[in-house]
């Protein structure tokens, strides 16, 4: 057997009693912003059975009046990341023309944007529900 | 009191034979490859991102790190492929490691910067940072190693705490009443797929199924407790708890899967071996009459019926 020396063994329960201190700190008080050791919050909020649930996107017009989906995958923007950023888009929609700028980093050949606008779709819930009905919000525009 | 914390340490640092993590380093390197590759390629995307959109971490403010350019983000991309292919074969355990262990920890900043945080891979990141630690393993050796044991238990431990902690952040942020809530009508209604969707119709389940999830993740640390059996059965649980949430709410958790690995006994899987013996099974069956010499690459060209191989027959 292969044995570590005192000290070797001393300073390895040193590190591991920090790092779950620093994580059980997080849990507690963190935020994300303390990644690592933020909060395990994934689907941590509860949820009303009769509040409206939202669905965000992202959508642009182009130059031929096209409506363009901008998407991870024509933007390398995520969903959860401009949610994430809403309250900044929303003080400031002029943050949106660097997603303009993303977009068209990507799409050399495609129709330049017109415009761009986070929408919000708000699927009407009742009692654990989806009752088909929904409203929209449009959070920020930009307009070239 | 230093009896306790004797005990603690002995716990912490309980010897595990050397072929476990000689295996679980192999996994834990190649999953890193095929998360740049595949799981969570989209952080590559945020080269093309304008810096305005980058907002650091704390970390990242802290440290400070560079706003991601195409250059910085394909120069982190090409150092990490290359190191954790070093690091998966096992050379160079303590430098290639660590190269890996910054390296990922960047990638990480790259990732989170943008207004989303992942909550799956706190396991990982401890594997990556403990792994370096142990130094030289071979594959298969049983010998027991204490520095060994640790970096599987703190592997261990952060993996328990996925879950335990997770289960605190839910109280903390949706309080006892996220047991009756809506959350998983919302998961679904989000990224559902036809099987969730099916559950949508029965909410009941929905809210046993948040009790059920709650209560697994406080009893979680019982699993040090379980002997060997029930142990393995527990992670085959946890497992399985992924599965289905795949399966309904497309949340897969990889690399914290990855990371779970750690309470296996890896050193019992040995592929390489496996093929090798499979190679020569068909070499025989292929060849002159059992226990025949066969001309193998390698071997000397010719010999003379009777003449004993000047290697050693493969036996």
């Amino acid at each position: 057997m292969e044995t570590l020396t005192a000290r070797g063994r001393w300073r390895r329960a040193a590190v591991t009693l920090v790092a779950g201190v620093l994580l059980l700190a997080g849990t507690l008080w963190g935020e994300d912003d303390h990644f690592p050791f933020g909060p395990f919050k994934m689907y941590a909020s509860a949820v009303d059975p009769d509040a409206p649930a939202e669905d965000t996107r992202l959508e642009a017009t182009d130059a031929e009046g096209g409506t363009v989906l901008l998407t991870p995958a024509n933007t390398g923007f995520r969903r959860a990341e401009y949610e994430g950023q809403l309250g900044r888009f929303r003080e400031d929609p002029a943050l949106l023309a660097t997603v303009v700028d993303a977009y068209q980093r990507r799409n050399p050949a495609a129709p330049p944007l017109r415009e761009v606008r986070i929408v919000v779709r708000w699927h009407e819930v009742r009692d654990f529900e989806v009752t088909g009905e929904w409203e929209e919000e449009v959070v920020a525009t930009w307009r070239r | 009191m230093a009896a306790v914390a004797g005990a603690v340490t002995r716990w912490l640092t309980a010897p595990m034979p050397l072929g476990r993590v000689a295996a679980f380093r192999t996994l834990i390197y190649l999953f890193v490859i095929g998360d740049l590759l595949w799981f969570t390629r989209w952080v590559r995307d945020h080269g093309d991102l304008p810096g305005e959109l980058y907002r650091p971490l704390l970390v990242g403010r802290l440290l400070p790190l560079p706003t991601p350019t195409p250059a910085l983000v394909y120069g982190v991309f090409g150092a990490l492929l290359v190191a954790a292919a070093i690091a998966a074969t096992g050379r160079l355990p303590r430098l290639a490691g660590s190269a890996v262990a910054l390296l990922y920890f960047e990638w990480m900043i790259i990732a989170f910067s943008y207004g989303k945080v992942d909550h799956d891979r706190i396991g990982l990141l401890v594997a990556l940072a403990v792994l370096p630690t142990v130094g030289r393993a071979r594959h298969g050796d049983r010998t027991r190693s204490e520095a060994a044991g640790w970096a599987l238990r703190a592997t261990q431990l952060a993996v328990v705490a996925t879950y335990f902690l997770a289960a605190w952040a839910k109280l903390r942020y949706g309080g006892l009443d996220w047991l009756t809530s809506a959350t998983l009508t919302w998961a679904i209604i989000r990224r559902g797929t036809f099987l969730g969707e099916a559950l949508l119709a029965a909410p009941w389940l929905l809210i046993a199924a948040q009790v059920g999830i709650v209560a697994f993740e406080l009893l979680s640390p019982l699993v040090f407790g379980l002997r060997e059996r029930w142990r393995h059965a527990a992670v085959g649980f946890f497992y399985s708890f992924h599965v289905i949430s795949f399966a309904t709410i497309t949340i897969s958790f990889m690399p914290h899967l990855a990371a779970m690995a750690c309470f296996l006994p890896l050193e019992k899987l040995r592929p390489v071996v496996w093929l090798r013996g499979a190679l020569r099974g068909r070499q025989r069956a292929g060849g002159g009459a059992a226990r025949q010499p066969v001309a193998v690459a390698g071997d000397p060209p010719v010999r003379r019926p009777g003449e004993p191989a000047d290697r050693p027959q493969l036996e």
